[in-house]
């Protein structure tokens, strides 16, 4: 009866995915990605989640490690913060951004003086999305982070490392298949970013942004090839993640 | 005594509930044990030779100076050359046991193979840690510390998690390879058996100050106070007997395996009491004993009767003050 519960539950949770599958036909794909521009949004998508991810790692790793680490004073305020970050719904945090960024800000004026935009462009694109996927960057490498024992980095000091190459030897290896799997949340939620895209960035399209004018447009229909789309531009490296993660388990489990 | 003080530790470190002070010598291939209750302070002294806490004082090894306050020197743990093995052994999981043996240096090929046999970990080259069972990992990781050159060994407890007979033969080969290698070597430990095994020298520590440091044997038998007796094993105090000239207050250690059945008191002091409880512990029995007074327990190779003499063999005499007294101080009555 439990495994009954648990499968339909499960298969209604799938159910969009599979609704998505069932109505679309190659031809219909075919048609919709081949016209003249057709691939734009999906190329917007993944250079804008890829510089993402980027900015993501360069970024948000240090943050990540120095809250898993208690390296920074009042711990608490801290996480409030991302938590904070995490709470405030996409589209809020769109219409925020234009009073924190937008043409008439000092962040604006900067910008400008370099003859750069944070509005409906590429930068503002990358700027929605690393708002929409950092906290839950930073939140699952700190559990990465987190889940390495600090005995063994202090082992590998004793066993003549500088810190910094404890960090590589040792906690990064260890840390890697959660920071993989955080990065591969980020990357979903990057690459599907709209409720902040759609204010601040509504240029250059990206793919949610050519469901959601299609769908305008020219209906349900004509969006559902963008759709599954995004599914296959989205899904590949959580997957890859997550099956690499599970490899590197075994491997450690010998 | 002792050649080359290799190791030279002479330290004060801040805990919330008391500071330990803790002043130390260990020679060459000299083995020193660090016993006392848990809490006392022990694993704060391997720390701070190791470098990882706060403190001040003076820390030398094989002629550097690793910690020295007056001087401002504090060397970073990667600098030390010290090998420390805690309970948890450490391994890194995501290494084989190959790469965490070579992790702090690589070793010509014979050179490793050497020292697999010597742990009997050869055939466990290419296994992950967590295939090892608890002994194999511990040996592992004493491998890596030989490996690394390390000068001083300091041993955390290591093996307490293991079964006794497990504990006995690693405590034997670290013993072994120690003396061998020519390195000093600390252990921490809270069981008397391990540090007697292992140690040339037993350091008593409680509250963060080491009572006592000498030849085990001599700590045991001749503990330096009755607070040292008690962490010893002594199991109760019983006067020191009526006799003339006996001082007032002072009183005899009875450690429950030096006693023997019966009244001898050319070997020692004899005491009769009433047997309040007695209890089978392994193949003799455990018996509580009230003397006047005075409680204590002791083991003797039969069921105790309800009243009993026993000889206290050659017990510690203690003035009132605590202290141990010297031969010929106590006098020895039947």
């Amino acid at each position: 009866m439990s495994i009954a519960g648990a499968a339909i539950i499960w298969i209604a949770l799938l159910g969009p995915v599979i609704t998505l599958i069932t109505r679309m036909s190659p031809g219909d794909i075919w048609s919709a990605l081949t016209g003249a521009g057709d691939l734009d949004p999906l190329i917007t998508s993944i250079e804008s989640g890829l510089v993402t991810l980027g900015v993501l790692l360069l970024l948000c790793t240090p943050l990540a490690w120095m809250l898993a680490r208690d390296r920074l004073p009042f711990p608490r305020i801290w996480e409030a913060g991302i938590l904070c970050s995490l709470l405030l719904p996409p589209l809020v945090i769109g219409l925020l951004l234009v009073f924190m960024v937008g043409p008439y800000t000092w962040v604006g004026t900067v910008l400008d003086w370099v003859h750069q935009s944070a509005t409906n462009t590429f930068l503002a694109l990358v700027i929605a999305e690393v708002y929409e996927s950092a906290p839950y960057y930073v939140l699952g490498a700190r559990a990465a982070f987190a889940s390495v024992d600090t005995g063994l980095e202090q082992q590998a000091g004793l066993l003549g490392d500088r810190p910094g190459r404890v960090f590589r030897r040792v906690t990064l290896p260890m840390a890697a298949p959660g920071l993989a799997m955080a990065l591969a949340v980020s990357w979903a939620r990057a690459i599907g970013a709209f409720g902040a895209v759609v204010i601040i960035a509504y240029h250059p399209f990206g793919i949610p942004m050519q469901i959601f004018t299609t769908l305008q447009e020219t209906g349900l229909y004509s969006a559902l090839p963008y759709a599954l789309v995004l599914l296959v531009v989205a899904l590949p490296l959580p997957m890859a993640a997550y099956v690499w993660s599970a490899r590197a388990e075994r491997r450690r489990r010998g | 005594m002792y050649g080359a003080r290799v190791l030279s530790v002479d330290v004060e470190v801040d805990r919330r509930e008391f500071t330990v002070r803790a002043a130390l010598e260990v020679a060459d291939g000299e083995r020193v044990a660090l016993f006392g209750p848990s809490g006392a302070g022990k694993t704060t002294v391997l720390e701070a030779i190791a470098g990882l806490v706060t403190l001040r004082g003076h820390v030398s090894l094989s002629g550097r100076v690793l910690t020295s306050t007056s001087e401002h020197v504090d060397v970073p743990p990667w600098r030390r050359q010290v090998g420390l093995l805690r309970q948890d052994p450490g391994l890194f999981p995501h290494l084989s046991v190959r790469a965490n043996l070579l992790y702090a240096r690589s070793a010509r090929e014979d050179e490793l193979a050497e020292l697999a046999a010597q742990l009997d970990i050869a055939g466990l080259l290419s296994a992950m840690p967590a295939r090892l069972s608890g002994g194999q990992r511990h040996r592992v990781a004493l491998g890596r510390l030989l490996l690394a050159h390390c000068d001083a060994l300091l041993l955390d407890e290591p093996f307490a998690s293991l079964d006794a007979a497990l504990r006995r033969s690693l405590t034997a080969l670290v013993k072994d390879i120690s003396s061998e290698r020519m390195v000093a070597s600390v252990l921490v430990t809270h069981q008397l058996a391990d540090a007697q095994a292992f140690a040339d020298r037993l350091a008593v520590i409680d509250e963060g100050l080491i009572l006592q440091i000498g030849a085990p044997d001599e700590v045991v038998l001749r503990p330096a106070s009755r607070r040292v007796a008690e962490l010893v094993g002594y199991l109760g105090f019983v006067p020191a007997g009526g006799a003339p000239g006996s001082a007032a207050g002072v009183v005899a250690g009875v450690h429950p395996d030096r006693v023997i059945a019966g009244a001898d008191p050319d070997r020692g002091l004899v005491v009769t009491g009433t047997v309040t409880a007695a209890r089978p512990s392994g193949a003799s029995w455990e018996a509580d004993v009230l003397a006047g007074d005075a409680a204590f327990t002791c083991r003797l190779p039969s069921r105790p009767v309800a009243q009993l003499a026993v000889t206290v063999l050659d017990p510690p005499y203690f003035a009132a003050d605590g202290v141990l007294q010297t031969p010929g101080q106590h006098i020895r009555s039947a």
